[in-house]
């Protein structure tokens, strides 16, 4: 029997001795229990009644670095690290939004050279991108840039050269981050000081998390 | 002052034990202690990395979800029920009637003893909390600790104005009413930082923010405003005002189910009108509050917003319009219950327009309950040409929805007024013009409604969402602004053709109460599943990931199963509470015969948790 086909039995059988109670019993207060089962019961049929569909967590990946052949591999890295362990799409957008907290990335691979995206992940507070999208003076953002390669995030230099190629990429631009140099970097050994949903490099594993799915049963 | 270690002191003792010998027993010790302090740092370690801990059988989540549901529950109502009592006492003091300052006290009496048990299950949640999502909670605790402390200030200065407001009603009559009034407003106050507080921990799961470097209080703060925070916090105010209402409301109906006295019969029916009034009057804005809610987690995260509207969770959505539903017309049925037995002759003169209301919300309702994409086999499907039916699929969209809920609200807003305009006859000079402005201000109203409804359809969705959907609400609003004060001011000088009899209502009336109650509980137990599932497999969204095996959302027919579990735990522990709350009063009233019945001294009453308080009538003797 299935689990669905279990409830449903449950479901009538609650209605059922709600009927009873109301049918074979003189007291009010049981009556009145009665009357709540049969509505809880027939709301539990209901909602057995119709498309039945779980949410599935999906699959944690891990990647190997040394597997790491071409710079698109590195871009394809980025953009993982960028929408999940890197938490960019946060606050960033990639295209205009109404609702964007922080810089638009889109073309930003373009825009700015690897060193100075580099310089805003690890030290944002160098320099200070201010929003021009109003007729106004230019304001602050409303979030503040985090040190991107420290707690909590904490990515590692390898991670955060995956993440400047995935810009590059999105924006058009040939991809400039050597898989060498990526490659020579050291894993960092640090550890998260809070556990995230992603730890810190070990033996140049990249734990990632791939973006939702819906699974129907 | 000379300070000995350990050693010295057994050294300078006359134990008799010599240095060498000490030195012996030291190291036998240490050896046979090495292994367990070894152990011990082991144990350390691997509880210090623990990411979960289970419970067999039942499972941690959903214990979690038992308890956290009752509790959410409780203390929607511990903290919805302030809210209206005092505005009750105010009612009560302001217009010198007794009876508004006993009701405010029977609420509050339902409060105290509801009280203890909503600590008693947060109290449980927390531990549980911490021992099944050791991570989770280390992660929150490193953000939100400065807030813990600030909960737990506003939680002792809640407690303590409780009690003074509770065990000082008595004593604080007359000259010292103000001072009581004022008691009841820090308790609401501080009712809202005990809800606001709490809220910031659960919005920044559904709605993170990145926490920047700072002090402790600055990364606390900056959590706690996240985008969603104040819609929560505004959202669940008026929630917990309904909830609050209706329970009151359904246990003015059990009692009056139960009650023999005709004074008894009186009592609870008039209560279980305010119960469903205050239920009714919340209800009316809570669809808007909703609906910025949603505007804000759509603006927050499209993916959750679709999540939450388009992907599995999609179906719940018409669950909530069938128990919404069900809600608007128990309350509305309960109004014209009211208008039909507690005004005599009034039935016939309102059969015709409560019918027309009816049709109405049945067609609202069937309308907000036609699913976007039906369940359809393949064949269906291409007769159909996909599984949008071509002319239900018309209603099945979010312009049709927005457009029958905001007439929903209106008709029970109009229903409301019937039942206050009922038995009265408007003596004012200005009244015949008062009311055709009503009428001419309604029908273009609702026709305004419709026609930004249909307009819906052919414009952008940012458009509908950002502008029609606002004006609508916009509209609603203005009459039910409009409407009542006007009506207020028509009563003012009207004539009282029939005198409203109080407990005379049907048996039926009471299961509408109790009916009302229950469907308000599995709306809250639902849409608090929707609000838990929209995060998917995140305990953070987007920032930390649940890696549990029960990363998963489940089916909405195993959840709804579960949400009736719990509304029925909740009913039956509500019973219970109210029950222990009521053995006072029983007691009080059945005095031994062969005793007089004496007035108890102040402050010698039976504690809250017996709701055993001296009432004010014995106080006045």
């Amino acid at each position: 029997m299935s689990e669905v086909a279990l409830l449903q039995l449950l479901g009538m059988s609650v209605v059922g001795l709600g009927i009873c109670i109301l049918l074979f019993i003189k007291s009010k207060f049981l009556r009145v229990l009665g009357f709540v089962i049969i509505v809880l019961g027939s709301f539990s049929l209901t909602a057995l009644s119709v498309p039945q569909m779980a949410s599935l967590p999906p699959a944690i990946e891990s990647f190997d670095i040394a597997s790491l052949k071409s710079p698109d591999d590195l871009a394809s890295l980025g953009q993982k690290i960028f929408f999940s362990k890197g938490q960019c799409a946060l606050c960033h957008s990639i295209g205009p939004s109404h609702s964007a907290r922080c810089p638009d990335l889109a073309g930003i691979g373009a825009k700015l050279a690897p060193e100075f995206i580099y310089e805003s992940l690890t030290n944002p507070q160098a320099y200070v991108y201010l929003d021009y999208r109003h007729d106004q003076l230019p304001e602050e953002y409303p979030a503040q840039m985090p040190y991107i390669n420290k707690n909590p995030i904490a990515l590692s230099k390898p991670e955060i050269y995956s993440v400047i190629a995935f810009l590059q990429k999105m924006s058009g631009e040939p991809i400039t981050i050597k898989v060498e140099d990526v490659l020579n970097q050291e894993p960092d050994t640090k550890e998260l000081k809070v556990a995230g949903h992603a730890r810190a490099n070990d033996a140049g594993n990249i734990i990632l998390a791939q973006s939702s799915d819906m699974v129907v049963e | 002052m000379k300070h000995y270690s350990p050693l010295q002191m057994i050294r300078n003792s006359t134990f008799p034990i010599s240095g060498v010998s000490l030195l012996k027993w030291g190291g036998m010790l240490v050896l046979l202690l090495f292994p367990i302090l070894a152990w011990a740092q082991d144990a350390a370690t691997q509880a210090m990395s623990v990411e979960y801990r289970d419970i067999p059988g039942i499972g941690s989540r959903n214990i979690i979800w038992i308890v956290a549901q009752q509790h959410l529950l409780l203390a929607g109502f511990v903290l919805g029920v302030p809210i209206f009592a005092w505005i009750c006492e105010i009612v009560g003091w302001k217009t010198n009637e007794p009876r508004y300052d006993k009701l405010a006290k029977e609420f509050t009496k339902l409060l105290t003893s509801a009280y203890a048990t909503t600590a008693l299950f947060g109290g449980i949640l927390l531990f549980l909390l911490i021992g099944l999502y050791p991570k989770l909670m280390a992660y929150l605790t490193d953000i939100f600790f400065p807030s813990f402390i600030a909960y737990c200030i506003l939680f002792i200065l809640e407690t303590a104005t409780l009690y003074m407001y509770w065990y000082g009603w008595d004593a604080m009559q007359g000259r010292k009413k103000a001072l009581h009034i004022f008691l009841g407003l820090l308790l609401n106050l501080f009712a809202l930082g005990i809800m606001i507080v709490p809220n910031a921990w659960a919005t920044f799961q559904a709605s993170p923010v990145v926490i920047a470097d700072g002090t402790a209080i600055e990364r606390a703060w900056s959590a706690m405003q996240n985008p969603t925070w104040w819609p929560v916090n505004i959202h669940r105010l008026i929630a917990n005002v309904v909830l609050g209402g209706f329970i009151c409301g359904a246990y003015a109906g059990v009692r009056y189910l139960l009650a023999v006295t005709k004074e008894e019969k009186e009592h609870y029916d008039w209560m279980g009108y305010v119960g469903n009034f205050i239920g009714v009057f919340g209800m009316l804005p809570l669809p808007f509050a909703g609906y910025w809610l949603m505007r804000e987690i759509y603006q927050y995260n499209q993916q959750m917003g679709i999540t939450l509207m388009g992907g599995f969770l999609a179906w719940l959505f018409i669950l909530q319009a069938m128990l919404i539903g069900v809600l608007f017309l128990g309350a509305n049925y309960y109004f014209w219950l009211g208008i039909a037995h507690r005004i005599p002759g009034s039935e016939g003169q309102y059969k015709k327009p409560i019918m027309a209301m009816l049709i109405v919300l049945l067609a609202c309702l069937a309308v907000w309950m036609t699913p976007h994409s039906l369940v359809a086999s393949l064949a269906e499907a291409q007769k159909m040409g996909g599984t949008h039916h071509p002319l239900l699929g018309v209603f099945g969209v979010m312009s049709a929805k927005m457009t029958v809920s905001n007439l929903m609200v209106l008709v029970t807003f109009m229903s409301f007024i019937m039942y206050w305009r009922a038995g009265k006859v408007e003596t004012a000079g200005w009244a015949k013009a008062a009311k055709g402005l009503m009428g001419v201000l309604l029908v273009i109203a609702s026709v305004a409604v419709i026609g930004l409804g249909i307009w819906g359809y052919f414009v952008p969705a940012i458009i509908r969402i950002n502008y029609f959907s606002v004006a609508q609400v916009l509209i609603v609003l203005f009459i039910m602004i409009t409407f009542t004060p006007l009506t207020a001011l028509l009563m003012k000088s009207a004539k009282t053709t029939t005198e409203m009899v109080w407990g005379q209502m049907p048996v039926r009336a009471g299961y509408s109460l109790v009916l009302n109650a229950v469907m308000v509980i599995l709306l809250m137990s639902l849409m608090g599943y929707a609000r838990s599932s929209s995060r998917v497999h995140w305990h953070i969204y987007g920032v930390m990931r649940d890696t549990s095996e029960y990363a998963y959302s489940p089916a909405l027919g195993y959840a709804a199963a579960f949400m009736s579990l719990n509304t029925f735990v909740f009913c039956l522990l509500a019973a219970f509470i109210f029950w222990v709350a009521t053995l006072g009063d029983k007691a009080k009233s059945q005095p031994p015969k062969d005793e007089p019945v004496k007035v108890p001294p102040m402050g010698s009453s039976t504690p809250a948790m017996a709701g055993g308080a001296p009432t004010s009538e014995e106080t006045r003797k």
